[in-house]
């Protein structure tokens, strides 16, 4: 355990770090009561984000456990979605971006010089706030774009889009049009075809940057759905600002906050229940709380 | 007031309420309409004063005024302004509809005569000033301009919207200097282009006077035209697509091939014709590179060729009844092919769902 590991810790489990009492984990309990016990697939380090000469989140520690969903949650603008854009490598492109600190998949820094960005995303996919299919393209090409433009070599067109959108909940609805047009879907659809070709590309991580903020419940319940049912084979670090979907969907939370004029901090992170139901930190209990935010 | 459904719903005709209209307001609309038209027609009728000067110092102030006065009557001080717009708006609408339809109606009208079958398909072998319309005619004018015109086509247009994509996509260092020249190109007189290639190519001997000389020119011309719509298009692609792509795990390249263009196909297929109707009527550049010719020149690296304007510039002057003619009937093919070249792009550019 690195020092960065150990002060987390320390923030999250105060009360087993000083008996020195690790709770064992029961066979019906999947995800360990910290992150940083499970099998991590992405870990963050220190990590230092800046527009420009402007701090924004400064030194986030977090883990994100081999299959499992971690919500990002806090108050709006406080940098949970320009902090998930760094964790594929989307932050760059934006002007005047900086980042310090280390971001490691698989124990590999992504930022490393020798790593192509363009491998990160492939393994590490994103799906965005606004439902962004391709307009141009039918349905059926949606979902193989993400192939042709990885250039993966596939077999079985239609065995794959038909996968892709089983598990993204939406080949009932559209499997006899897989010609039609994307843009003819409507909202809670679209987002769910770009969750099908995020599939496609074959990720070990998935990326949400507020999947449903757009949607109508009827859609978040299913894409929610969607979550839990991926959630067995790939890791899934969603934003949220709906507390109650944080509950019903992740196993992890952390939770992001920017006091006046500072930038922002990781307040407290570790199980969703625990981070709900026992909140450590004063803020966390009145944002979970709905007494700000 | 509501409106009463007495008679089954099915029966009626779906109701506006918002489009009725007071017994008044009805009557003040139509003096403000009658009006000034009645006193138009007298004062036409019975002075001497040319209709263009009455228009303009009798009708249109009659007009503003009856306008004004009659809605202010109707809806008080609110009215006034919405007026008097309303009346601007459509008198300048009507004189911008009137000029061009006297341009287009004084074409065809002084153009029909020369429109014989041979007009379009002869060339000017043999012909002199005088020779009777029925022979000969501006084939080689046609051909000299489109293939002039696809010259400078396949030069600008790969240019022009790979430095569209340069300073789009690729967002390069020189981006801003690149936009800076595109837009100080857009400048440059058309004389000037044609004298910069005189200059450069054919007096240095590299092609003598020629369709690719003439090609050369129309490109400088038609390159900004091409680049700056093509930028303005490019931009109109959402971020979101182009995230999206880059988040499946797209090169840049791929994201602009794939995604970008195919996108913005409709709003480039526009950047290209606006650049070919930019250029199609230009005369000065021509006359410096391409010269002018009576016969049918297919050969784009020598000897000089034949192109509309140059053709209508030649016979306008000359003096002769007939030739005057052919110029008219070369001006009427001209406007043809421009207007055949915006319905075709109208459509191809049929607004399919998804394209910019």
């Amino acid at each position: 355990m690195t020092m960065d590991a150990t002060r987390i810790a320390s923030t999250t489990n105060v009360d087993m770090e000083a008996t020195g009492v690790r709770v064992p984990n029961t066979p019906q309990d999947a995800h360990p009561r910290n992150p940083e016990d499970a099998n991590v697939h992405l870990e963050t380090k220190d990590v230092h984000i800046w527009f420009g000469q402007r701090l924004i989140i400064e030194k986030v520690n977090l883990s994100f456990p081999e299959n499992s969903v971690t919500a990002l949650i806090g108050p709006s603008g406080c940098g949970k979605s320009t902090f998930i854009r760094t964790l594929n490598r989307m932050h760059e492109f934006i002007p005047g971006a900086a980042l310090a600190g280390q971001i490691l998949y698989d124990g590999q820094d992504i930022y490393d010089a020798q790593v192509d960005p363009v491998d990160i995303r492939v393994q590490i996919g994103m799906v965005f706030q606004k439902p962004n299919p391709f307009p141009t393209m039918s349905i059926k090409e949606n979902v193989l774009s993400g192939l042709h433009l990885a250039q993966i070599k596939y077999e079985n067109p239609d065995e794959i889009v038909r996968n892709c959108l089983e598990r993204a909940s939406l080949w009932t609805e559209v499997k006899d049009r897989l010609n039609a047009s994307a843009s003819s879907l409507s909202g809670g659809q679209q987002q769910r075809l770009c969750i099908a070709r995020s599939l496609a590309v074959n990720p070990k991580v998935l990326l949400m940057d507020e999947p449903c903020s757009a949607l109508d419940p009827g859609s978040t319940r299913r894409i929610e759905g969607t979550i839990k049912e991926l959630s067995q084979e790939m890791t899934i670090v969603i934003v949220t600002h709906n507390m109650a979907q944080a509950q019903r969907v992740s196993d992890y939370t952390a939770f992001f906050l920017a006091e006046e004029g500072a930038p922002a901090q990781v307040v407290e992170s570790g199980r969703t229940d625990e981070i709900f139901m026992r909140p450590k930190d004063p803020r966390t209990n009145d944002y979970v709380n709905g007494l700000f935010g | 007031m509501t409106i009463t459904l007495d008679k089954p719903i099915n029966s009626i005709k779906p109701p506006k309420p918002w489009a009725k209209r007071n017994k008044s307001t009805v009557v003040n609309n139509a003096i403000a309409v009658i009006l000034p038209t009645v006193v138009l027609g007298i004062l036409f009728f019975t002075t001497e004063i040319p209709g263009p000067v009455l228009v303009v110092v009798v009708f249109f102030p009659l007009q503003l005024l009856t306008a004004g006065v009659t809605s202010f009557m109707d809806k008080g001080k609110r009215g006034i302004g919405d007026s008097l717009l309303s009346v601007g708006c459509v008198s300048a609408f009507g004189l911008v509809v009137a000029l061009l339809g006297s341009v287009v109606l004084s074409v065809i009208a002084r153009g029909l005569p020369a429109m014989k079958f041979n007009f379009l398909f002869q060339n000017n072998i043999y012909i002199s000033p005088t020779t009777e319309l029925t022979y000969g005619g501006i084939g080689h004018a046609l051909l000299g301009t489109l293939l002039v015109v696809f010259i400078a086509s396949i030069i600008a247009v790969p240019l022009g919207i790979a430095s569209a994509i340069y300073i789009t996509d690729i967002k390069g260092r020189a981006a801003g200097f690149v936009r800076f020249m595109v837009q100080a190109m857009s400048g440059v007189p058309s004389i000037v282009a044609g004298l910069f290639i005189f200059a450069a190519i054919i007096l240095t001997d590299v092609v003598g006077f020629s369709a690719i000389a003439g090609g050369l020119a129309y490109a400088i011309l038609m390159l900004p035209t091409v680049a700056r719509t093509a930028e303005e298009v490019l931009r109109l692609v959402p971020k979101e697509v182009r995230d999206a792509a880059v988040a499946l795990g797209s090169s840049r390249a791929r994201v602009t091939m794939r995604i970008v263009l195919p996108t913005a196909k409709t709003g480039l297929i526009t950047a290209v014709v606006l650049g070919v109707a930019r250029i199609i009527g230009e005369t000065a550049p021509l006359l410096l590179t391409t010269s002018n010719a009576n016969n049918t020149n297919l050969n784009p690296f020598r000897d000089p060729v034949s192109t509309i304007p140059v053709y209508i510039f030649q016979y306008l002057g000359s003096g002769y009844q007939t030739s005057i003619q052919r110029a008219w009937g070369a001006a009427l093919v001209l406007l043809l092919a421009v207007t055949i070249l915006f319905a075709l792009t109208r459509y191809l550019s049929r607004n399919k769902k998804g394209n910019v």
